[in-house]
């Protein structure tokens, strides 16, 4: 009960309108101009072009597998997917972690293994999906791993039974994110991280206005003054999420799939992950700092993480960078929910956000515990 | 029943002592003032009280119960008026009052009610609407009062619940808590104020360097120093004057200056006026006037303490 009072004092707090307008202004209009002047980056010929692939056939020379194959490569070439063979010196897996190639396919008599660099997931979706495709129009057994070999094997999902291959597991034009529909999901997930600085603010606040004073000397516990205000956050938070997916949704047609509730878990889970974020910094680190240290975190994160042009497009360290971005994970979850219906990513990301939070709200409430105020 | 008693309670913050060896009782319908000069460690001992700060060495009860062991207790029973505004200004005066009345476990329409009657106590029965950003400082001041209220607690702690307000706002506040007293609640009350404490008060300790240095009623805090009297003297300038030579006269015991008014005390029982006088015209001052006056608790303090209690 008290938990829940200090919770809606929290939402009271916030009604100030001009406030929410700009909370929301923001991110749409972020969305809007992200997704009009990056659009010719989302051209579907543009994406599909970048697919490389590498491959090592291990098949007996001659026979009906290593024939198909060759022609199977040709074909994919044409619509931009590139086979590339792997030299002798070349170790597949490790080009792929690498993220030089999207995948890396071995072609042997009992059939074809597949290993797919996991950050790259909408064109991992589809190079899985014609491989499967030919596959199962070759009868052959199919084998798919991810390349981080922790993560249980993702079996890819056989094509519909013997129709055109690579039409149909590549060029389904609305498998593929459009730049308005890219940026409406990495724009929230963006702004959602933002609600680091809120958190950051939740005790801070109390402090400046001295009402820390009150809230300590009533007959309730720090555990329910802390619990009541995150809940009280969340709920703003998750308030403010759902305005922003829905006016994109809505107002510019941007597709958020099939799955929107476990779209809206996954989201959730990170408006979580930023409130430990938020928290757990300022604890860590007293005072006026740490807002500029979420700052920017976030920053980093945001840049390496997609919410400003595709992390499948970076290269280099940052590409290396990018797999430790909450941003990133959490569009990857959700991208790959909207294109492949892949559902694997989001448990992931769901963890991490959890795990994330779980860890650095700890580190909060212990902090506070040995604290004499809030 | 006493109220609180407090035994032998000690502050430390790391070597620095600011509350040193505090012992005291207040009685239920008490309005008892700290009286002590900025510093003197009136808001580090109110701290104590409320649980805001751990304890480093005594004890607290209240109604007779330790505030360590029965924390939930003494906090349902105490209201605290922080020296500081502690009001949210985005919420709107009967918001605030609501929330925080609501933490100490009132509900429903005895929730509202307590809240309304809180709020027409302090005089703001109109601003219930009202957002907090909007008051004057005297305002803000009366709602910081009102949320400590609501809930009615038999004690009420207010650390300096006057400081920088207008005197309208100020004897407003002095006569509520005058009222609040007789409403049945017992009240700490600290000031740096000499006439608040010595207007309203019952009790007073004066504490200085974080001792209490005397304690008990006006009067008798004021025998204290009978054997002292006051000369006010006016004159035109005091730039010519020598205090060392008014010191030196035989009885006197301090002088201070404020503006043209030289203020002296001086033993009872020693008639220096004659010689005060004489050495001030001798220094060729303007006498305006002359008045003795009756010991106030300013004198007690600037006695007791060497020192005057205004910064
Ligand atoms: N948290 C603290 N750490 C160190 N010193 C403190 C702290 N709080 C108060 N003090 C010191 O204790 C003394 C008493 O302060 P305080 O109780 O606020 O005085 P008052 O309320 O009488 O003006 C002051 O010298 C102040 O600097
Ligand atoms: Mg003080």
């Amino acid at each position: 009960m008290n938990i829940l009072r200090i919770a809606i004092k929290e939402l009271k707090v916030f009604r100030d309108f001009k406030m929410a307008v700009f909370m929301l202004i923001t991110p749409v209009v972020l969305i809007l101009i992200l997704g009009t002047a990056m659009s010719n980056m989302f051209n579907g010929s543009m994406a599909v072009g970048d697919i490389r692939v590498l491959y090592q056939d291990n098949s007996t020379p001659g026979s009906a597998i290593a024939k198909q194959w060759e022609s199977f490569a040709r074909e994919a070439g044409k619509s931009g997917i590139l086979f590339e063979k792997a030299g002798g010196d070349k170790d597949g897996i490790l080009e792929v972690q690498n993220s030089q190639y999207t995948g890396f396919t071995v072609i042997a008599d009992s059939g074809l293994s597949y290993y797919g660099n996991n950050r790259s997931s909408v064109e991992g979706s589809i190079v899985q999906g014609m491989l499967a495709a030919f596959a199962d129009r070759y009868k052959l057994a199919a084998e798919v791993a991810k390349a981080d070999l922790k993560l249980p094997a993702n079996p890819a999902q056989p094509g519909a039974g013997g129709g055109d291959y690579v039409q149909e597991a590549s060029l389904d034009a609305a498998k593929q994110p459009g730049s308005l529909d890219y940026f409406a999901v990495a724009v929230t997930t963006l702004i959602i991280l933002y609600s680091a600085l809120s958190a950051d603010h939740l005790i801070k606040s109390e402090k400046k206005r001295h009402t820390d004073i009150r809230l300590m000397a009533s007959p309730i516990t720090k555990a329910e003054i802390l619990t009541g205000k995150i809940v009280g956050t969340f709920l703003l938070n998750f308030l403010f999420m759902i305005i922003v997916v829905l006016i994109s949704k809505y107002v510019f047609d941007a597709n958020w799939g099939d799955n929107m509730g476990l779209v809206i878990l996954v989201l959730s889970t990170e408006i979580v992950f930023a409130l430990g974020l938020g928290l757990g910094i300022s604890y860590i680190i007293r005072g006026e700092a740490s807002g500029a240290v979420i700052m920017i975190i976030i920053q980093i994160a945001a840049f390496v993480g997609g919410s400003y042009y595709p992390s499948e497009d970076s290269t280099g360290i940052f590409r290396t960078l990018s797999s430790y971005s909450p941003l990133q994970w959490t569009n990857d979850a959700i991208l790959q929910l909207i294109y492949a219906d892949h559902i694997s990513a989001s448990i992931t990301a769901m963890l991490l956000n959890m795990g994330g939070a779980a860890l650095l709200l700890t580190i909060a409430a212990v902090t506070m515990r040995r604290r004499e105020g809030l | 029943m006493n109220v609180l008693e407090i035994n032998k309670l000690t502050k430390q913050f790391g070597d620095f002592i600011a509350v040193d060896n505090l012992s005291l009782s207040i009685q239920d319908g008490e309005i008892f003032g700290f009286l002590g000069a900025n510093g003197a460690g009136k808001s580090t001992a109110i701290n104590m009280i409320t649980s805001l700060l751990p304890i480093t060495r005594g004890q607290i009860e209240i109604l007779g119960k330790n505030i360590v062991k029965h924390s939930k207790f003494a906090k349902a029973n105490i209201g605290i008026v922080p020296q500081e505004l502690a009001i949210y200004e985005d919420m709107t005066a009967y918001e605030n009052v609501q929330f925080f009345a609501g933490l100490y476990g009132l509900r429903g329409s005895l929730l509202k009610s307590r809240a309304e009657e809180a709020l027409a106590f302090v005089g703001l029965e109109d601003k219930h609407r009202s957002y907090s950003k909007n008051f004057s400082g005297g305002m803000k001041r009366r709602l910081n009062i009102a949320c400590a209220i609501a809930h009615r607690p038999k004690l009420i702690i207010m650390d300096e619940p006057t400081v920088g307000i207008d005197p309208q706002s100020r004897s407003y506040i002095l006569n509520s808590i005058k009222k609040l007293n007789e409403m049945g609640s017992t009240i700490i009350y600290t000031s740096h104020y000499m006439e608040e404490v010595e207007e309203i008060c019952t009790r007073i300790a004066i504490i200085d360097h974080g001792k209490i240095i005397a304690q008990g009623t006006k009067q008798q805090l004021k025998a204290i120093i009978t054997n002292q009297k006051n000369i006010s003297i006016e004159v035109r300038s005091v730039e010519q004057l020598d205090v060392e030579k008014l010191r030196d006269i035989v009885g006197v015991n301090t002088v201070e200056l404020a503006d043209a008014v030289i203020r002296i005390s001086s033993d009872a029982e020693i008639n220096n006026l004659n010689k005060i006088i004489q050495q001030l015209m001798a220094s060729g001052m303007e006498i305006r006037s002359v008045e003795a006056d009756e010991p106030n608790l300013e004198t007690v303090f600037l006695t007791l303490t060497g020192r005057s209690l205004r910064d």
